[in-house]
């Protein structure tokens, strides 16, 4: 006569721990896509691409992390043109100073200098870097 | 007495012309061979300091070399006329003349045949001859005729009232003779009537007897005999009186018609002699008198020729005399320069000192002389006067004998003229320039007042102007010495006239221009013996005898070079025009104290350009060096960059300058990213993409903050990018 295994079952609370356990974690990922907002997604800026050979990047949309480093001209038309340094330039390597063009829409966006901001960025026809968005991290 | 000595001032006046331009004509002695000699054998000039001088001699050489090409080839009688600038003056101007085709010269010429023909052999009737004086005052209406027929017509005047003379003379004379044998016999009538005594007187009384007689006879016979001689003097006086008054007629006349003679005017001779031989009919055509007039002409021999001691108290004279022809030696004379005077060898009146008899044996006696005659020649500074005058006249009166011999030579000459013109006429048809310029010339010397000749057209004569006035120019060019223009006028010539032969006068410019070569290498020769007389010498000697010679330019050249080299200054002003010209202005601040000195004491008219010149280059390198010392103590300091940005300013503006440049590109080997990053941004600016542009400014000031030229450039970019930034 067979003997009938006797079945195990799980424990009763370990199905609200692991409810609890995934509803924690989608809220880290959430959080985490809360921050870095739509620039997730975005293509960091290669400087040395960007130096070598501007032309060849126009139109595109990058990303950059940047702190700023001083303001170069305010024009009430087209905006604020200002001087940042990358904050991820090659170790060992001069300071990456790139110049962003702050349009007149975003006007709202109080910069200083040494503000960090992690900023989308479009190279347009002369190789400026036009300011899309641009958030504090 | 005085129209004669004018009428011989005038005569003079022509043959001394005559004469002259026959000594425009010698032909001069020296010889293209003896030129050459001079050349050959050397100049005594060739040492000498004084090279005025030698370019003095040298220019003779050339000139005579030059007009013995012209002289010597003799290639037609048309250049050899040419040469005597009086007739080339007068020749040019008739044939630039119009034709004498107006209505007075018609009439003119119309009232002239008149006359010749009333006065013709044949027509010469008193009717026609006194038609033919009366238009003589009207031909000479007309300028053509110069006042000729008016001359004429005095002279025609003057004569028949010297027939006048003759004729009243000659009725004084026989009425006077018809006295005379009235007085002779009433003197015989007188003697025959002489009473004698019927007594004879007693001894004692016989010498009064006899006393009385002669008392007596001369009471009765003295008043006869001197009324035959009164009469007879008388008569002898008329003589003379009637031979003088013809003979001053017939010199008078005779000497203008030898004076028209000279003058070519033909038609006027003929005239003349035919008034002449129907005033003296008594067949005396011989020009005796003139010739006796010559023949006593004085000729100053110490004088020669062409020169004349001019006598300041012209003097002519006339004598007439008649003498008791019982004396030997009776005459009279014309004392030269004494006139009329007295002291003659026969005891007759009218006797006068003089240098040779004529006539002497006659009872009357007459002379005309000239001798010391000068007539005021010396006023017109013409030398020989005297002397040419004498020769003219004993030339005339051995050329001519007769005034016959005179009207056929008239005549024929204006045939031959006539003729002459039609040749013309053909010859220029045929083009044949040369054959007709020398036959237009013949027949305007022999005939220029002539109708024939006045009646051609200004377009008969064009072509004749043209190569006369290059015939002209062709003997200036020949006296100018200037080779190359008579090269020029030759080879017009040759286009003009085929036929002229002009291989001759080549051959021998060319001569002119081998040995004009010959001398610059002699002179190159004594340039490099170092004999610098002896290069002048020679150098002014080949400008003067072809001064457009190529070898002379180059010659000048080279020699200017050698003397710039002999001189430091020169050297140092033309070693500066050409750096400075290069742009070489280191060099010229490397030695700026030669320059400045050079240019201090330079004394051309270029002086203020190079001062101007040399300020700026100094300057200039001034601003350059202080940038490079400047640049030196900043990369002193450690800081390249620094140095390079500074003397990368100072490039941009001298970037030819090479101290800086090297300097320049040492400092770039040590800032060698600072430097790239400025040179991107400048590539990209020029480019005009100012954002990269402002990139690379950003990323040099990120490497040196105390940039000048990336804040400038980041300033000029943004002023692009925001222009209406504050």
């Amino acid at each position: 006569m067979s003997r009938r295994k006797k079945s195990r079952s799980l424990p009763p609370w370990i199905l609200p721990v692991l409810v609890l356990l995934i509803a924690l974690g989608g809220y880290w990922i959430f959080s985490q896509g809360g921050v870095e907002g739509s620039l997730r997604t975005v293509e960091e800026l290669d400087p040395a691409l960007y130096y070598g050979n501007a032309n060849s990047l126009r139109g595109n949309t990058y990303r950059i992390d940047a702190e700023i480093d001083s303001a170069l001209g305010n024009s009430p038309l087209k905006g604020r043109l200002f001087s940042v340094t990358l904050k991820n330039a090659p170790k060992g390597g001069p300071p990456v100073i790139l110049p962003v063009l702050v349009p007149a829409g975003l006007g709202s966006l109080t910069i200083q200098k040494g503000q960090h901001y992690l900023m989308k960025v479009k190279v347009d026809e002369n190789g400026l870097l036009n300011v899309e968005e641009a958030r504090k991290p | 007495m005085k129209s004669n000595i004018l009428r011989f001032a005038a005569f003079s006046i022509v043959a001394i012309g005559w004469v002259a331009s026959d000594f425009a004509q010698v032909p001069n002695a020296q010889t293209i061979h003896e030129v050459g000699q001079q050349y050959k054998e050397g100049n005594t000039l060739q040492g000498a300091m004084d090279n005025s001088a030698i370019g003095s001699q040298a220019m003779f050489e050339a000139n005579l070399k030059a007009k013995k090409n012209i002289v010597d080839m003799k290639p037609n009688t048309f250049l050899a006329m040419w040469n005597n600038p009086a007739f080339a003056v007068q020749f040019e101007k008739y044939l630039s003349a119009p034709a004498e085709t107006s209505e007075d010269y018609k009439l003119y010429t119309q009232r002239i045949n008149k006359i010749m023909e009333l006065l013709s052999p044949g027509n010469a009737t008193k009717a026609n001859q006194d038609e033919a004086f009366n238009l003589l005052t009207k031909a000479s209406e007309f300028e053509s005729d110069a006042n000729i027929c008016t001359t004429i017509h005095d002279a025609v005047y003057a004569a028949a009232n010297v027939r006048v003379l003759v004729k009243n003379l000659t009725d004084a004379n026989q009425q006077s003779e018809r006295e005379l044998k009235a007085a002779e016999y009433n003197q015989l009538h007188s003697a025959l009537s002489l009473t004698l005594p019927a007594l004879a007187p007693s001894k004692n009384d016989v010498g009064v007897y006899n006393n009385q007689q002669k008392e007596l006879q001369t009471s009765i016979m003295d008043p006869s005999k001197a009324e035959v001689s009164s009469l007879k003097q008388t008569i002898q006086r008329n003589h003379a009186q009637i031979t003088t008054a013809e003979i001053q007629a017939k010199f008078q006349m005779q000497a203008l018609i030898l004076q028209l003679f000279v003058q070519r005017r033909y038609q006027h001779v003929i005239i003349l002699n035919r008034f002449y031989r129907a005033l003296f009919d008594d067949g005396d055509q011989s020009l005796e008198q003139f010739n006796q007039m010559a023949d006593k002409m004085g000729y100053n021999k110490a004088a020669g020729q062409a020169k004349i001691t001019a006598d300041a108290n012209p003097k002519g004279a006339i004598a007439s005399g008649s003498g008791n022809n019982s004396g030997p030696g009776v005459g009279a004379s014309a004392g030269t320069g004494a006139g009329a005077g007295t002291g003659g060898a026969g005891g007759g009146a009218g006797a006068s000192v003089g240098t040779g008899y004529y006539n002497n044996a006659g009872m009357d006696a007459a002379a005309l002389s000239g001798s010391g005659i000068n007539l005021g020649v010396e006023n017109l500074s013409v030398e020989s006067a005297q002397n040419a005058l004498t020769t003219a006249m004993r030339g005339a009166s051995r050329t001519f004998k007769s005034l016959s011999q005179i009207d056929g030579i008239a005549n024929e000459i204006i045939r031959d003229v006539n003729e002459g013109v039609k040749v013309y006429k053909y010859l220029l048809e045929k083009e044949e320039m040369e054959s007709a310029a020398s036959q237009l010339a013949a027949v305007f010397t022999k005939g220029e007042y002539l109708p024939s000749v006045r009646l051609l057209s200004q377009d008969d004569k064009r072509k004749t102007l043209a190569y006369a006035q290059l015939c002209n120019r062709l003997v200036n060019a020949a006296n100018s010495g200037n080779i190359d223009v008579l090269t020029d006028v030759v080879d017009k010539m040759k286009r003009m006239d085929p036929d002229f032969d002009d291989a001759e006068i080549h051959a021998k410019l060319q001569g002119v221009k081998t040995a004009s070569s010959l001398l610059v290498a002699q002179a190159k020769v004594a340039a490099a013996k170092g004999d610098l007389q002896a290069v002048q010498t020679e150098i002014t000697r080949a400008a003067a005898l072809w001064p457009n010679n190529p070898e002379l330019q180059n010659f000048s050249s080279e020699m200017s070079r050698v003397s710039e080299k002999a001189s430091p200054m020169v050297q140092a002003l033309s070693d500066f025009d050409q750096l400075e010209g290069q742009g070489n202005y280191r060099r010229i601040f490397d030695e700026k104290e030669k320059y400045i000195a050079a240019v201090a004491a330079d004394d051309s008219n270029n002086k203020s350009v190079r001062q101007e010149k040399l300020r700026s280059v100094l300057d200039r390198m001034q601003e350059i060096e202080t940038s490079i010392m400047r640049a030196q103590e900043i990369a002193r300091r450690g800081d390249q960059s620094g140095a390079w940005e500074g003397l990368e300013v100072t490039f941009r503006k001298y970037p030819d300058d090479s101290k800086l440049g090297q300097m320049r590109a040492d400092l770039t080997t040590q800032t060698p990213d600072f430097v790239n990053d400025i040179r991107q941004a400048k590539e990209f600016e020029s480019r005009k993409e100012y954002g990269s542009a402002l990139a690379w400014y950003l990323r040099a000031q990120g490497r040196y903050p105390m940039s000048d030229l990336s804040k400038q450039g980041i300033q000029r970019v943004v002023h692009v990018l925001v222009p209406d930034a504050n």
